[in-house]
């Protein structure tokens, strides 16, 4: 089930600066921890000048979409799916 | 470029023994493919993107997976589900695709500078010349798949086609879906042609099958081995000319279309009678038509307006007025007054608007009173605002209430627009 959400999410971040990689590496949502195991996709998209970057992220089995805002630096959980229909 | 530009009827034309340097390259179940890029957990499974989730929506790209059960493109969402109740319905994403276009594209460019976009997923190369041909056309494809990979995607396949000329790479690219690598060159086409059926090519569809088969031509090998007058008889117009240099290898296809229109379209979720109901529908598809036209520099004088009523009914209506309009209210007065110059009173299912007629938005003829001038100034003052703020940040009061009315969309064909986005001085590169 693909579920539309838009809640503000704490995520952790690492940066490499050898390989130049910067990842999400863990999400805190619902009072809960979740390791990222799979970066599925990350892209960009512009809402007048503001970049946000876009992470889409496997963690404990399940999806998430999440938002990266480059002006006010806050993350926003967007999609939540177990990768099943509805 | 071994283009024939002679449209002297040539019989018993060979075929082109040039060796291959045309590459078309198209990436497998585009969309489809791309969400179960992003989402691991769709990898395998039956998944569709579709215009709208909605039971009565339209899938643009079922997933390979979807494809094997029978589902197609054009499908309606409840179609796809009595088939396979477990198939996931996602709506478009079209900054996801537009990104992995832009890293293809990015990808491509390092081999060859000659190469054109024919739309959102599929790409024509022409090494001829390039220091790249020398590795072998079949070595530069393995490799480029090898890295779509490992930089753009895991999950992504693409097709690829080598051939002498554009339309035999196109082909070769269909011959084996997903993940294929074919080339048809002059030691191996009439083997190939022996497989295929007339509707297999490229541009022949039922229409153009009837008039062959009028002609006594039924089969691939029988339109390659036809003399030219037998096409021309079926045909009557210069096309039968392109086929025979087409089937032959030789370029007929080396044309780039420039840009004709811009439009926008919306279905209705509840259908809409009156004039008053549908003009902030019609004010939002304008406001995205002429934001479009202005962000690529152009302006127009022909506007056309299209309505699909609930029983199926359609009317639609173009004009040519006498200047050139590029802003948001002129272009509205227009479409409002051929919409509501339509004779039907249905309710209507699907609204569409769009612009022809274009020209450069700097050879805009300037007035006596600066009227022109002036609406120069408020539409770049109204661009800029848009540009830092976002679409739809300063609208017409009558579009408020349409909220999410008429998102973004993305069409394979149109890929204009992504040009300006890379192109144009004022944007951001991604």
């Amino acid at each position: 089930m693909i579920q539309k959400v838009d809640i503000p999410v704490s995520v952790l971040l690492y940066h490499d600066p050898q390989k130049s990689k910067t990842l999400p590496i863990s999400i805190s949502y619902n009072a809960r921890d979740y390791k990222i195991q799979k970066i599925g996709f990350h892209h960009t998209f512009r809402t007048g000048r503001t970049l946000f970057h876009v992470f889409s992220v496997v963690a404990d089995g399940t999806f998430f979409r999440l938002v990266f805002n480059t002006d006010n630096l806050f993350w926003r959980l967007e999609e939540i799916s177990d990768g099943y229909a509805d | 470029m071994d283009t024939l530009i002679n449209p002297e009827p040539i019989e018993g034309l060979p075929f082109n023994r040039k060796p291959s340097t045309i590459m078309h390259i198209d990436l497998n179940s585009c969309f489809a493919t791309i969400e179960q890029q992003a989402n691991p957990l769709l990898r395998g499974r039956p998944v569709a993107v579709a215009a709208y989730t909605t039971p009565s929506g339209c899938i643009v790209v079922p997933s390979i997976e979807a494809k094997k059960l029978g589902i197609k493109v054009g499908f309606r969402v409840k179609d796809a589900r009595l088939i396979c109740p477990d198939i996931v319905i996602i709506p478009p994403d079209p900054w996801k695709y537009r990104n992995v276009h832009l890293q293809l594209r990015e990808l491509i460019s390092r081999y060859t500078n000659d190469f054109v976009p024919k739309s959102i997923d599929e790409f024509v190369l022409n090494f001829e010349g390039y220091p790249s041909y020398r590795l072998g056309l079949t070595n530069v494809a393995t490799e480029i798949k090898q890295k779509i990979k490992q930089q753009i995607g895991e999950w992504l396949t693409v097709s690829v086609g080598i051939g002498p000329n554009r339309f035999l790479a196109k082909q070769a690219s269909n011959l084996q879906k997903p993940d294929g690598l074919e080339e048809i060159n002059y030691k191996n086409f009439k083997k190939v042609y022996q497989k295929l059926t007339l509707m297999d090519l490229h541009g022949i569809k039922k229409a153009n099958t009837s008039r062959l088969n009028s002609v006594g031509v039924h089969t691939v090998l029988d339109f390659y081995h036809a003399p030219l007058s037998t096409i021309k008889s079926a045909f009557h117009s210069i096309n039968a000319y392109y086929w025979h240099l087409r089937l032959r290898g030789w370029e007929i296809d080396d044309v780039e279309f420039k840009r004709h229109s811009f439009g926008a379209m919306y279905s209705i979720p509840k259908p809409l009678f009156t004039p008053e109901e549908l003009s902030p529908i019609l004010h939002k598809l304008v406001e995205k038509t002429v934001s479009r036209m202005r962000n690529s520099g152009y302006s127009a004088r022909g506007i056309h307006v299209a309505l699909l009523y609930k029983n199926r009914a359609f009317w639609h209506h173009g004009k040519t007025i006498s200047e050139f309009l590029f802003t948001q209210p002129d272009i509205y007065k227009v479409a409002y007054k051929i919409m509501t110059s339509s004779p039907y009173s249905y309710p209507v299912a699907n609204l569409a608007v769009s612009v022809f007629d274009l020209q450069k938005l700097n050879s805009t003829q300037l007035d006596l009173f600066n009227t022109v001038l002036k609406k120069v100034n408020l539409a770049e003052a109204i661009d800029h605002l848009k540009e830092k703020w976002g679409d739809y940040i300063i609208t017409p009061a009558m579009m408020l209430g349409t909220g999410d009315a008429v998102p973004d969309r993305i069409g394979f064909g149109n890929i204009k627009d992504l040009e300006n986005f890379i192109f144009s001085d004022d944007k951001i590169s991604l």
